[in-house]
């Protein structure tokens, strides 16, 4: 429940964003996000369908990377 | 193992210390990048790391899984919750409902949602009926249910809230409250990423500044998490003392402001119970009287049955609680891997993702460690 996703936002509609990650899309709420609002392009920390932070594509990626290792060896 | 991890790895390994250090850890997604990428079997021997209280899952209230139990069966509300919470069960007689997948399965309209705008949306797509959304969770799944009041929610949606601070539970283990255990059992703290991302760092200061313990803030990374252990390390020796960032991209000072108003706006603290555990001052949330015709304890009877056996508590033969407060290790829990496996789950920590035996489990760990 806890685990937060980096995702890339594509468009943006009011406080929902449509946002990618590795391509898989979800609505996501820019509501949390209203001192920082993120733009078209940026990456966000989502948790719980909720941008918590705004992160760099560098830092995205890392994160990915670290998903697909983890769920690599769940599967194993 | 990248160049950076292999770099920070050798530094802790030039370390030498003649007694064995503990690092506690106190969230389920550390504790899973710690134990996914093998750490504990590539740093030094003299090192233990330690999974402590980092899954919301585990300490959620038994009676709490109860009221939404009942409220699904006997109120005939829709009942929404994090998908980890419907397997968790509640100690009742043999035969009857112990968890919320098996009311779903008596016929009760149990649904697992993903994020808190589900939940607005099956109210909506519901206005004929009550929805009651089971929100459990720390300080990062709590901000969320915040926003979601602050956003506004239809009428017929309320929210039994199961929400829980983690600094309250470390400062319990390090001798805060009356009610401290005497010796903490750690030398040095990883504070949690996200739940930082939200709260603020600062929030760890006290381990800090209250009981001169090293604390680091760490990412989910095995660089960051190497990083976090080296400058714990690297405390210890010196003798100096600080609250190092780790995270420092993603979890900035000060914390996430929005979130951190709109928590203030809808949320108070207050004492609460932590299953197995007992009472913990100031570490839960609970809605402010604003929003009380949202709040599911409000608005529904409660179904608290005094004569319930063994009510709230772990079930029998299930050591949980310990796991949860980090004094022993989720393979020394005598039903770990035999009676209390993923697929039949005794207690929650194999219940929950974010649970440490689940974890351990999900990693390969199939042994029971000698006792």
């Amino acid at each position: 429940m806890c685990l937060a996703i980096p995702m890339q936002i594509e468009s943006i509609d009011g406080f929902t964003a449509r946002c990618q990650a590795k391509g898989v899309w979800r609505d996501v709420s820019l509501f949390m996000m209203q001192d920082e609002p993120p733009a078209v392009g940026d990456f966000v920390m989502v948790h719980v369908g909720y941008a918590i932070q705004k992160v760099t594509e560098a830092d995205a990626r890392t994160a990915w990377e670290l998903f697909d290792q983890i769920l690599e060896e769940t599967r194993a | 193992m990248t160049d950076t991890s292999q770099a920070w790895l050798e530094k802790i390994r030039a370390f030498d210390f003649e007694r064995t250090i503990k690092i506690m850890n106190v969230c389920g997604g550390h504790e899973r990048s710690i134990t996914h990428s093998g750490l504990r079997g590539a740093l030094p021997e003299w090192l233990e790391l330690i999974p402590g209280p980092g899954c919301p899952v585990c300490v959620c209230p038994e009676e709490d899984i109860y009221q939404a139990i009942r409220l699904a069966l006997q109120d005939r509300a829709i009942l929404v919750a994090y998908g980890d919470m419907l397997r968790v069960p509640v100690n009742v007689p043999k035969g009857d409902v112990r968890t919320l997948a098996e009311a779903q399965a008596a016929g009760a309209d149990v649904r697992p949602i993903a994020s808190p705008t589900e939940a607005r949306a099956i109210a909506e797509a519901n206005p004929d009926r009550q929805v009651v959304f089971f929100a459990a969770g720390f300080e990062t799944t709590t901000a969320p249910v915040a926003a979601l009041l602050a956003e506004g929610v239809p009428d017929n949606l309320s929210i039994l809230l199961s929400g829980r601070l983690t600094w309250p539970a470390v400062a319990m283990l390090l001798g805060s409250f009356e009610s401290s255990p005497a010796s903490p059992g750690f030398d040095a703290l990883v504070a949690p990423g996200h739940v930082s991302t939200v709260m603020g760092p600062e929030e760890w200061n006290f381990v800090v500044e209250q009981h001169n313990i090293p604390a680091a803030v760490a990412g989910f990374g095995t660089e960051s998490l190497l990083a976090a252990f080296y400058s714990l390390l690297r405390q210890l020796k010196t003798g100096e003392r600080f609250l190092d960032n780790c995270y420092l991209e993603v979890a900035h000072p000060g914390g996430n402001p929005t979130a951190l108003r709109m928590m203030g706006a809808a949320l108070d603290v207050v004492d609460a119970n932590w299953r197995g555990i007992g009472s913990i001052p100031r570490s839960g949330y609970a809605l402010k009287p604003a929003f009380a015709q949202h709040d599911a304890r409000l608005r529904f009877p409660d179904h608290a049955d005094p004569g319930r056996r063994r009510a709230g508590e772990m079930p029998p033969g299930c050591d949980c609680a310990n796991v949860v407060l980090g004094k022993i290790y989720p393979n020394q829990c005598r039903i770990y891997g035999r009676a209390c496996t993923p697929r039949h789950p005794i207690g929650p920590c194999m219940v929950s993702d974010e649970g440490a035996c689940r974890i351990w489990w999900a990693s390969g760990v199939r042994v029971a460690a000698d006792a």
